[in-house]
């Protein structure tokens, strides 16, 4: 911890950064912490239960971020594939942000409840997890103890039971879920990648999408939303976090990605010079269509 | 205020009577999606409900305010637009085991929707509602409803709150609605002790609560007035997304948006639908202009409202200190910790920054 406090207060007091993004112990477990004093890092801490991906802070429309100035901020490998998609798209430059990377070796599903990182407690998104050693950084901090995660096989039960129903099966499960929702539009909002000045949601002239919460409009809703993730979301399961109704919406987002991943050969990785297959276009492209 | 004893098996009939009657019960349930977590479901039988063991995810306010719900169908016909009103009548609903937290939640919001207009719906569903609730003693290091004057054995805006005793419960029978509830249920004679045993299980909750914030003074309402423009609303939010689901969680925020939306070319309906002033849309203005730019100003307005103008102006605190927000913020912000650090600085400040 010390190496990452010791940096924190170097590009702070150097003025490289105005603000670090970090975790810190808070009242109730690990929350995210802004640095702007080099006096005050002190309090910085990554552990297995650092589960919230800060690059959502860098997110344009975090406003109160970023009036604080150039901030650093501290990321998981799989963290940074979320600076790697906002630099990818546009939304920030490379240099406008300093990457601190951190060795790591898995988080808590539910890190409200400390302990060992068994298949049962760690999160489902560590499971197979090929970033443990980012590769997108500007420092890295490698630690001791960080073992390669072990795999909980929730995720996988659950992506195996989904794929096993047929069309209209899966279009009733996921009717089911999509009934709880309010329409509140916290999944959009707690996302590092939901960056959009309007949302279709709040097209009004034509309206896309009902604002109440019926069936057809909380169905449109979610599919839309998903299909816009569609190779950029990096499974960081803060729209599942932030869901007030409990969907589960981060297993949509991975069914998806899992399946781009099969008809594209495209994950959403680290590198933000690899283009996203949806935000590409190439006059050789296989597909007549867009061609 | 009356008391009477019902014994678990009076309760049991009591719900059976209920739902024979077609009246709906709704009480404390396990999620369907993880058996640790409860919500405030519909039940058939006493034995499906689940009793104080934790704070429901969500509180009951959906089923006085629902998420979205139809204030007027409008058709175009040859002659016009004909116009149906939603009958603002509800059926009989009894809430049952709600934490005091909850049940005065509703209370709270009845000074807002009865003040500049009577909101014919809220009133139509709160009139046909019974709400019996449960002597809180699942209080966890986020609750502080004390300190916002409330309590884990609060009366306010129950109609009977139940207190466990040996044997079975002590029904502090508050309203008429409690006592048309209770009319010949149980016992009207209260076993020797039960009383002194509930005061004391009573006190026992209170001091829980009290050990996690210190009640609110009422001059903290003037204090925050006055300090609109103090700099600490530039830092206190910065992890908060402005995601806004404290909101759909709380038991007293009660904003909505009102959207007239097509179901075809001839007809539609006019809904109700909540909405929360955590996200930035809630202010924007058609010119593109919005007067809450940032999350710091749209926090602000969240804590302003709570604990300082609606006290200003309908004399109670907007919050029922559930604990809820926190629990569910994906960003980790804290509310009684944020209170806590406020009435230390109004402490500190009295006057306020000196900017």
């Amino acid at each position: 911890m010390k190496e990452l406090q010791d940096l924190a207060r170097k590009l702070l007091s150097e003025g490289t950064v105005k603000v670090v993004i970090g975790y810190e112990e808070g009242p109730r477990g690990a929350r995210a912490a802004f640095i702007t004093d080099p006096e005050q890092a002190d309090p910085l801490i990554f552990d297995t239960r650092c589960v919230q991906n800060l690059a959502a802070y860098l997110n344009p429309r975090r406003k109160q971020i970023a009036t604080l100035g150039k901030p650093a901020v501290v990321v998981k490998g799989c963290d940074a594939r979320s600076v790697a998609g906002l630099i990818r798209e546009n939304q920030i430059a490379r240099d406008s942000v300093v990457i601190i990377a951190m060795q790591c070796g898995g988080v808590l599903e539910n890190p409200d409840v400390a302990g060992e990182l068994t298949s049962e407690a760690v999160s489902t998104r560590c499971g197979g997890c090929d970033v443990c050693e980012p590769k997108l950084f500007d420092h890295y901090i490698k630690s001791a103890t960080a073992k390669t995660p072990p795999v909980n096989p929730k995720r996988t039960e659950q992506l195996a039971a989904l794929a096993k129903m047929t069309p209209t099966e899966r279009w009733n499960f996921w009717s089911e879920e999509f009934s709880r929702c309010i329409r509140c539009h916290a999944c959009r909002e707690a996302c590092p990648m939901c960056f959009c000045v309007q949302c279709t949601a709040e097209k009004g002239t034509p309206l896309w999408i009902d604002a109440a919460a019926t069936p057809r409009a909380n169905r449109a809703w979610q599919t839309m939303r998903v299909l816009h993730q569609a190779g950029r979301c990096v499974d960081c399961l803060e729209c599942e976090r932030a869901c007030p109704e409990h969907i589960p919406l981060g297993l949509l987002a991975r069914y998806v990605a899992d399946s781009v991943e099969r008809r594209f050969e495209y994950k959403a990785g680290d590198d933000p010079s690899v283009p996203a297959p949806m935000g590409i276009y190439r006059t050789d492209d296989d597909e007549e269509l867009i061609r | 205020m009356t008391q009477r004893f019902l014994s678990h098996a009076d309760l049991t009939a009591l719900v059976a009577e209920l739902v024979a009657a077609k009246t709906r019960v709704i009480a404390p349930v396990r999620a369907k999606d993880d058996p640790e977590q409860l919500d405030y479901s519909p039940i058939q039988k006493l034995e499906e409900a689940t009793f104080g063991t934790r704070l429901p995810r969500r509180s009951m306010k959906e089923f006085f305010l629902p998420v979205t719900e139809v204030l007027l169908r409008y058709q175009q016909t040859k002659e016009g637009v004909e116009i149906k009103a939603t009958p603002t009548e509800a059926p009989p609903i009894v809430i049952f085991s709600a934490t005091p937290c909850d049940a005065s939640g509703l209370d709270v919001v009845d000074k807002v929707m009865s003040w500049d207009y009577q909101d014919e719906l809220w009133f139509g569903r709160r009139k046909a509602a019974t709400v019996v609730s449960f002597l809180c003693t699942a209080m966890d290091a986020v609750c502080f409803c004390t300190a916002v004057g409330l309590g884990p054995d609060s009366i306010q805006g129950s109609d009977v709150l139940l207190v466990p005793v040996e044997g079975g419960y002590l029904a502090n029978v508050i309203t008429p609605k409690g006592e048309a509830l209770l009319k010949g249920k149980g016992k009207a004679e209260v076993p020797a002790g039960a009383e002194a045993s509930a005061a004391a299980a009573q006190g026992e909750a209170r001091k829980k609560v009290e050990a996690n914030l210190p009640k609110i003074p009422a001059e903290f309402a003037s204090w925050l007035a006055k300090n609109f423009d103090h700099p600490l609303w530039k830092t206190i939010s910065l992890r908060c997304h402005g995601c806004g689901a404290c909101a759909s969680v709380c038991p007293t925020c009660h904003c909505f948006d009102i959207v007239d939306e097509h179901d075809s070319s001839t007809e539609g309906a006019r809904r109700r639908n909540w909405d929360s002033c955590q996200t930035s849309k809630f202010t924007l203005h058609a010119s593109g202009h919005n007067p809450r730019g940032s999350q710091n100003e749209r926090f602000r307005q969240r804590i302003q409202h709570k604990f300082s103008i609606y006290p200003t102006k309908f004399g109670e605190i907007l919050c029922t200190g559930c604990g809820r927000c926190a629990r569910t913020c994906p960003g980790g912000m804290d509310l009684p910790t944020i209170i806590g650090e406020l009435m230390t600085l109004a402490k500190t400040q009295p006057e306020g920054s000196s900017l």
